[in-house]
């Protein structure tokens, strides 16, 4: 985001200003220092452990010696990593459509609703967002817990919300609880910047309610649903507190999702060259998802 | 040269606090005009008040205490730290069967360094295997022990009007029983199916051996015939129903336990003091202590052993004298060992420890908690029966949450008992060699 303002405001500059090219770096500093220091540089990291692998002999030290691709040619072999990633492809298939149809049809609504009902409303739905993650997880825990949950207590089902076949489902629960009033603010703000002679113009036209958000407003949106699309991708291939909080409380497989896969590579096996190539993996498999995405959602548009 | 200093002091002096405790071992006399911080990552309930006792017979060693939760929570950081290369603490508390994994990251202070050897007498013997499996390099102190032995609902099994199980074979028919009279609501045991070092420990109490170290590699057997014999007797239990299989310390654990819809477990030392714990308000004054059941009836009681923890000094510890002074104070001292009971429910690893009041008084938890029962005499016993040849592995941690997934398998049926050990067996041996280590 950063980046994109610093450039913009940087373009217009009269060309005459060119005798004096060391005043934007001066304003690029604090910016640029920070981008290096907390992104470049730990990128640079990542890619630099990812080229040596653990060599270990009985017991005692192991050392990491280097070994070029090793790492990289690994993960594509290791059926539980290529695992992990179609996991969190098909909770992004479902989940993602899923959230965003709902927020959706939240702003809309709150956008018709006047009033005091519409803030309390915007501010409910909002809430669950400004639970952390892992607190959501934990309390959603207590609600999933076989013999606790009040579901299963209502309808004297014995549901195991947390069986490997469907914590996944279980996740999606609460990251769509977590995001829906998040994405839904996003869609309702760009609801209300819609100018009022847009929609005046309709009701001339004779548009009825349904025409309205059909015709008008949601084609209005799009712009909007592409950016937290995009958000959404990306939050959805970093997905980690969630099934790493359920873990304790039932079996929740390694690979679940690629965060937790790594995270116990490095975290519990000790193996950062692994992690290291398979976060690099992920973060191009995330760049191409979302430029594919964005290539789709915009082609129409020229 | 600090190291012949401290070995001249070793030898001479005895300390001021160990004059007090008559069962104290002497313990190294350090520099006493140099100021020095420790700071030590351990989740042992209380400890702030054990080291109270520390500082005041060491005043130049302030001791920073920091509670990161227990086990995994705590290795995270820890595994980060060694590898950032800063931010590791002078002492850490880390269980038997981690300590292997974290010797290999290189980050542990060999110990016999600082005289550590000569305290090998003070403490129960297999402990020390856990902690020096070569007998020569020392990766740390050892801390509790967990030695197995029964916990049940006196009450409830009078009710049945059942006897304490002696046998496993007495243990199934009873299990049948409760579960047919209670219509399925109540279980006589529960198998806690997402902690393969219960499980372990009870193929322990057999004479089951899962890692060994063989020249310079290992030897890893996980589908050995104790852990065949003891998953398939536990499957039979769980497929009839006689058993339920409820996570270890999860909310639905303490209220089955406490509601009395499971009414006994097999737990480690330190599991009464859970129990005393988190059941405080329900059912306080009705569970008691029993020896494990055995294969076959009489004889001598074999047990195995659950966690139990040691204490290790890091790498990056400046004052590694000190802290390893600390590490032998904390579970040497008597004064340490009572606090650390009390407080904490520490079932020490310190030979003498066992036999210190504290731990027998039957007015205190979690003694009072089991009806006024001195429990700890039926821990004593199951620690004299534990199997002294038990070693683990570095890639244990792996082979830990491997378990987890054939064990959900084998419960959802679609695994047999055999199936799902050699299934644990072979991924955990393909990881084991993919992370490279000599293993067969």
């Amino acid at each position: 985001m950063t980046a994109l303002t610093s450039t913009q405001a940087a373009t217009p500059r009269p060309k005459t200003r060119r005798s004096r090219p060391a005043t934007p770096w001066f304003f690029l500093a604090p910016f640029l220092i920070a981008f290096i220091a907390f992104f470049i540089a730990p990128v640079c990291y990542a890619v630099y452990l990812s080229l040596f692998i653990k060599k270990r002999g009985g017991f005692g030290p192991a050392r990491d010696v280097f070994g070029g691709l090793a790492n990289y040619v690994r993960a594509f072999q290791d059926s539980d990593f290529l695992q992990s990633l179609l996991h969190i492809l098909v909770f992004g298939v479902v989940q993602i459509p899923l959230m965003l149809i709902l927020a959706t049809a939240l702003a809309l609504v709150l956008d018709a609703v006047k009033g005091s009902a519409s803030r309390f409303f915007r501010t409910a739905f909002y809430l669950p967002y400004t639970v952390p993650s892992v607190i959501a997880g934990l309390l959603w825990g207590y609600l999933y817990s076989k013999n606790l949950s009040p579901l299963n207590q209502i309808t004297g089902a014995q549901t195991d919300f947390l069986s490997s076949q469907i914590v996944l489902f279980s996740i999606g629960n609460i990251v769509t609880w977590t995001w829906t009033g998040y994405n839904m603010i996003t869609l309702y703000a760009a609801l209300q910047n819609v100018p009022t002679d847009i929609y005046e113009a309709a009701r001339i036209d004779g548009a009825s309610n349904g025409q309205l958000t059909r015709y008008v407003k949601l084609p209005l949106l799009r712009p909007t649903l592409t950016l937290t699309s995009i958000f959404s991708i990306i939050g959805t291939m970093q997905i980690f507190s969630e099934p790493f909080v359920l873990r304790p409380l039932g079996y929740v497989p390694d690979n679940i999702t690629p965060n937790t896969y790594l995270y116990l590579t490095v975290a519990r096996d000790g193996n950062f060259g692994y992690g290291a190539a398979m976060a690099v993996l992920l973060a191009l498999f995330t760049l191409a998802l979302s430029g594919f995405f964005l290539r789709y959602a915009t082609q129409g548009d020229e | 040269m600090k190291k012949a200093a401290l070995f001249v002091s070793l030898a001479l002096a005895v300390s001021t606090l160990s004059v007090s405790y008559a069962a104290d071992p002497a313990f190294p006399k350090l520099d006493t005009s140099k100021k020095v911080t420790l700071e030590v990552w351990s989740w042992v309930p209380g400890l702030d008040k054990t080291v109270a006792a520390f500082t005041k017979a060491y005043p130049n060693i302030s001791v920073k205490i920091v509670n990161l939760g227990g086990g995994p929570n705590t290795y995270t950081k820890l595994n980060t730290a060694l590898k950032a290369g800063s931010g590791a603490p002078d002492v850490a508390q880390i269980e038997y069967g981690f300590l292997p994994s974290f010797a290999d990251t290189g980050g542990l202070v060999d110990l016999s360094k600082y005289g550590a050897n000569d305290y090998k007498k003070y403490f129960v013997p297999w402990t020390w295997g856990q902690v020096s499996p070569e007998g020569k390099a020392v990766y740390a102190i050892p801390q509790d022990t967990g030695p197995f032995a029964m916990v049940y609902r006196a009450d409830v099994l009078s009710k049945y009007g059942l006897a304490v199980p002696k046998t496993w074979d007495q243990f199934a028919k009873e299990a049948a029983v409760v579960n047919a009279k209670s219509g399925g609501k109540v279980k006589l045991g529960n198998f806690y199916s997402t902690f393969a070092p219960w499980f372990m420990a009870l193929a322990w109490a057999d004479g089951g051996q899962f890692f060994k170290r063989d020249g310079d590699g290992w030897i890893q057997t996980l589908n050995n015939p104790s852990a065949k014999k003891v998953l398939n007797y536990w499957y039979g239990l769980i497929k009839k129903g006689d058993v339920s299989t409820i996570g270890a310390f999860s909310a639905d654990y303490w209220n089955a336990a406490g509601a009395g819809s499971i009414i006994s477990n097999f737990e480690a030392a330190w599991g009464p003091g859970g129990y005393a714990g988190s059941l405080k308000d329900k059912s306080a004054g009705l569970w008691r202590a029993a020896p494990l059941p055995q294969w076959t009836a009489g004889g001598v009681v074999k047990s195995g052993n659950w966690g139990g923890s040691s204490n290790v000094v890091t790498t990056q510890s400046k004052n590694p004298q000190e802290a390893t002074l600390f590490a032998l104070w904390l579970n040497l001292s008597s004064s340490a060992i009572t606090a650390n009971w009390n407080n904490g429910g520490l079932f020490p690893a310190s030979a003498a420890g066992l036999s210190l009041p504290a731990l027998n008084d039957k007015t205190k938890n979690p003694s009072k908690f089991f009806g006024g029962q001195n429990i700890n005499a039926v821990y004593a016993e199951a620690s004299r029966g534990v199997n002294v040849n038990f070693q683990w592995a570095p890639w244990f941690p792996f082979a830990n949450d491997n378990f987890n997934k054939q064990i959900d398998l084998m419960i959802k049926g679609k695994l047999t008992p055999d199936q799902a050990l050699d299934a644990w067996q072979a991924e955990t041996l393909a990881d084991a060699k993919k992370e490279g280590y000599t293993v067969k």
